[in-house]
């Protein structure tokens, strides 16, 4: 008795282990899908709690083509679209009237432009450039200012992604039913559900280049802010590299640090000025860095600043530099700044126009990186390329704004005109002819630091939310800075109060080839003919024909046998 | 929709024997013993092949096709043979004919080998999202297969069971017998030699297989005739 029951037991046990043997091999998810492909999500993220944005992330869907033949249920369908052949009014009817899609992938060309110069030797093509780009500037906008119910993904063209689309849209063409034969294909995009960013730190890094004090002198040195913001914003965050804005103005600062860290470092060249350099963090979002760090600046060196340049957009070379200020232009100060770069400007051939914005203090929008400046009552103006006031969350780095829209040519030309405005300043020699950062001198405008860096910030996505306190990029900007100032400082702020952001920006889609149900169905029906005539046959030649029709007419054939 | 592709797949795979066990007389004289010990004497000898296929041949770098390492592979498979002539001959049956009995150990070995080189990747690979023909491929392999197996087994039988057979038949089945147990190595230099494509290779093994099946028959139906 013992003993049998012992025996139960041990096959109970087996029992379980075979059990959790078979639950083990039914978890095994292999990937073996056809083709995987990066792609990059659309931004999501609230507003006080409005959401904007993609506001979901997993894709399982079949793809289709976009202007959709009427079979397929749009809302169980990812929508493959090439940008080359993007119809925009369609896509805002889509988004406009917020119908629901499976999904939504975008195909960006490989390389946005291949290079300005190449461009400005083929007119038509600059022209359609021009418009692509627009183009794309459009969508973005437009994707970003969207409540969009369903995942969006950015990928870039290749071969293989090619082949699909081309093979979607053969298949959409003829209206065929996706089969195994003629290619259906499943896209899946299996990431965790987007959650909320928990605080979104902004890190602004500060260097100090001090003066030479006269000896017996007490009073403080005046000091001249360099200011850039670096991070960027875009419609799909892990593309956001912002290679002109504000890619271009971080780089100039750079570069000006270091040749006037050239000049400082000699104490007969030590200017009786002490610069400030600030890399802020934020700028996106109404400059909330630039805020913080005014607002965290010691009392007496924020008094002591003469005044701020802030740098914005600066690396276009076809388009003239707006020199935009919050004071009236009237004003001796901003005249005093302006006449100092419209005179070098002149020596380079550049044209520099002012453009006067009032600020609205109620108005929590704040356009130019100056105007925080502005606010807290120190003389600023912003040096862009940009004559109007960009919107919120605009012209920050988008998809469009890559390595090839900016020229170094351009960003080394308004490194001189601000270091030679300066120095001019700084050593009194308004409105003398005299250049101190020649070419070919020893103080000249290094035209490959300028290129390597803005490689670096144009491989590099920038958008402050996703970019950790310890970013090996944050860091080396810290590193540069250091290498040219006296004292750097880092100071990590939160980001205020109404943005939120979620994470999920960039995952794997693997695309499968899929067979249809029919197709599934009709194999089987073969497959069970085929076993029947197998069956057939082999009664057939073993036993004979009266056997097999004797099974279908006697069909209790043990109470037969029995018998 | 992936599991039913499975199940169509497995169906493929094993649906044939268990046809074969249903349809032929084997499953009247309950010869389902044999077949279990044929399954359990192929589980061995897969054994014994795997540790001489470990100690004897060398990882291949590349997918090319080594003929030194073929030929290995060949006399290894010989194995199999020396497994079959076990299973036919030195394994106490049940009193069965020999009609049956090399029927019931082909079937025995043709389904242990099927379960352990398909049942596996099919599990893992038919129920992915991606489709692809290689399963619906495979099945129709191990119906080649089960079909060279009795064959191989019905030469088996007739090589070492059998005692008075016509003389002039011998070296014909002693040459069938070479092409069946050689079966493995054609396939292999097919697929990796000349670089043959699975379709291509699948309809060789199975046109191939209802040839030498026919061969076979008629083989094994000539030795039949003085008895009878």
């Amino acid at each position: 008795m013992a003993g049998r029951k012992g025996r139960q037991e041990v096959l109970e046990s087996v029992y379980s282990v075979i059990a959790l043997v078979f639950i083990l091999v039914a978890c095994v998810e292999l990937c073996d899908a056809a083709t995987v492909v990066d792609v990059y999500r659309l931004i999501q993220y609230d507003i006080s709690g409005v959401p904007y944005g993609s506001r979901l992330s997993n894709l399982n869907h079949h793809a289709s083509s976009f202007p959709f033949s009427p079979g397929t249920d749009p809302s169980r369908t990812v929508f493959l679209i090439n940008f080359r052949d993007l119809n925009l009014t369609s896509i805002q009817e889509y988004i406009t009237e917020k119908r629901q899609l499976g999904g939504l992938l975008l195909l960006l060309p490989q390389k946005f432009s291949h290079s300005n110069k190449e461009a400005a030797e083929e007119g038509g093509q600059t022209h359609e450039q021009e418009q692509t780009r627009g183009l794309l500037i459009e969508l973005e906008q437009l994707l970003i200012g969207a409540n969009i119910p369903y995942p969006v993904y950015f990928a870039f063209e290749d071969d293989k992604i090619d082949a699909v689309l081309d093979d979607i849209k053969r298949n959409d063409a003829l209206g065929q039913p996706a089969t195994a034969t003629t290619g259906g294909y499943k896209f899946v995009v299996s990431t965790p559900e987007p959650k909320k960013l928990a605080s979104s730190t902004l890190t602004n890094i500060q260097g100090w280049l001090p003066g030479l004090k006269a000896a017996g002198d007490t009073n403080q040195l005046p000091t001249i802010a360099i200011v850039a913001s670096y991070d960027t914003f875009g419609a799909a965050p892990a593309l956001s590299v912002g290679s002109d804005s504000n890619g271009s103005g971080a780089v100039a600062l750079l570069e000006i640090a270091r040749l006037f860290s050239c000049l400082y470092s000699n104490p007969k060249t030590r200017g009786k000025y002490n610069l400030l350099f600030g890399l802020t963090s934020g700028g996106p979002y109404n400059y909330n860095g630039t805020q913080k760090w005014l607002r965290s600046l010691d009392q007496r060196l924020r008094e002591s600043i003469d005044y701020a340049i802030c740098l914005n957009s600066i690396g276009s070379l076809d388009s003239e530099l707006w020199m935009h200020v919050s004071k009236p232009p009237e004003n001796a100060f901003i005249k005093q700044l302006y006449e100092g770069f419209s005179d070098v400007a002149a020596d380079l051939g550049v044209k520099v126009g002012v453009k006067h914005k009032k600020i609205n203090i109620s108005n929590s929008r704040v356009a130019w990186e100056h105007e925080q400046f502005s606010r807290v009552r120190i003389t600023a103006a912003t040096l862009s390329e940009l004559s109007v006031a960009p919107g919120l969350l605009e012209s920050f780095g988008g998809l469009h704004d890559q390595r090839p829209l900016v020229n170094p040519a351009a960003v080394v030309r308004s490194v001189k005109l601000v270091a030679e405005s300066l120095a001019r300043h700084i050593y009194g020699y308004q409105g003398k002819n005299i250049q101190i950062f020649k070419d070919g001198s020893s103080l000249a405008v290094n035209p490959s630091y300028v290129t390597s860096w803005l490689d670096l910030l144009s491989r590099t996505p920038r958008v402050a939310p996703f970019l950790p306190k310890n970013d090996p990029f944050i860091l080396a900007l810290k590193k540069e800075l250091e290498d040219h100032t006296a004292e750097v400082n880092i100071q990590h702020e939160l980001l205020d109060g109404i943005f939120t952001f979620y994470d999920s920006t960039k995952s794997q889609l693997n695309i499968y080839q899929v067979a249809s149900v029919t197709f599934d169905l009709l194999l089987s029906l073969v497959l069970g003919s085929y076993l029947i005539l197998l069956f057939c046959f082999l009664v057939i030649t073993t036993r004979g024909l009266d056997d097999l029709i004797g099974l279908f007419r006697r069909p209790p054939s043990r109470k037969m046998k029995s018998g | 929709m992936t599991v039913f592709h499975f199940f169509n797949c497995a169906v493929l795979t094993f649906g044939p024997h268990a046809v074969y066990y249903s349809a032929t007389p084997l499953s009247e004289y309950d010869t389902l013993g044999t077949s279990v010990k044929a399954a359990v004497v192929y589980l061995g000898t897969a054994l014994i092949k795997l540790v001489c296929l470990a100690t004897f041949l060398k990882v291949p770098e590349n997918d090319m096709f080594d003929p030194y390492q073929e030929l290995l592979k060949a006399l290894i498979g010989l194995v199999d043979f020396a497994g079959i002539y076990f299973a036919l001959t030195q394994l106490t049956h049940r009193n069965i004919s020999q009609h049956h009995k090399f029927q019931a150990v082909g079937l025995g070995w043709a389904f242990a080998d099927s379960v352990l080189h398909r049942l596996a990747p099919l599990w893992v690979g038919a129920r992915g999202l991606e489709f692809t023909w290689e399963y619906i491929l495979q099945g129709l392999e191990s119906n080649a297969n089960l079909v060279l197996t009795v064959s191989l087994a019905a030469m088996g039988s007739l090589i070492w069971l059998r005692k008075n057979k016509p003389r002039t038949l011998i070296p014909i089945i002693y040459l069938c017998a070479f092409i069946l147990a050689t079966m493995p190595t054609t396939t292999s230099y097919l697929k990796r030699g000349l670089g043959w494509q699975l379709p291509n290779v699948v309809s060789f093994e199975l046109f191939t297989s209802l040839v030498m099946a026919f061969i076979s028959w008629q083989l094994f139906s000539a030795c039949q005739r003085p008895s009878v």
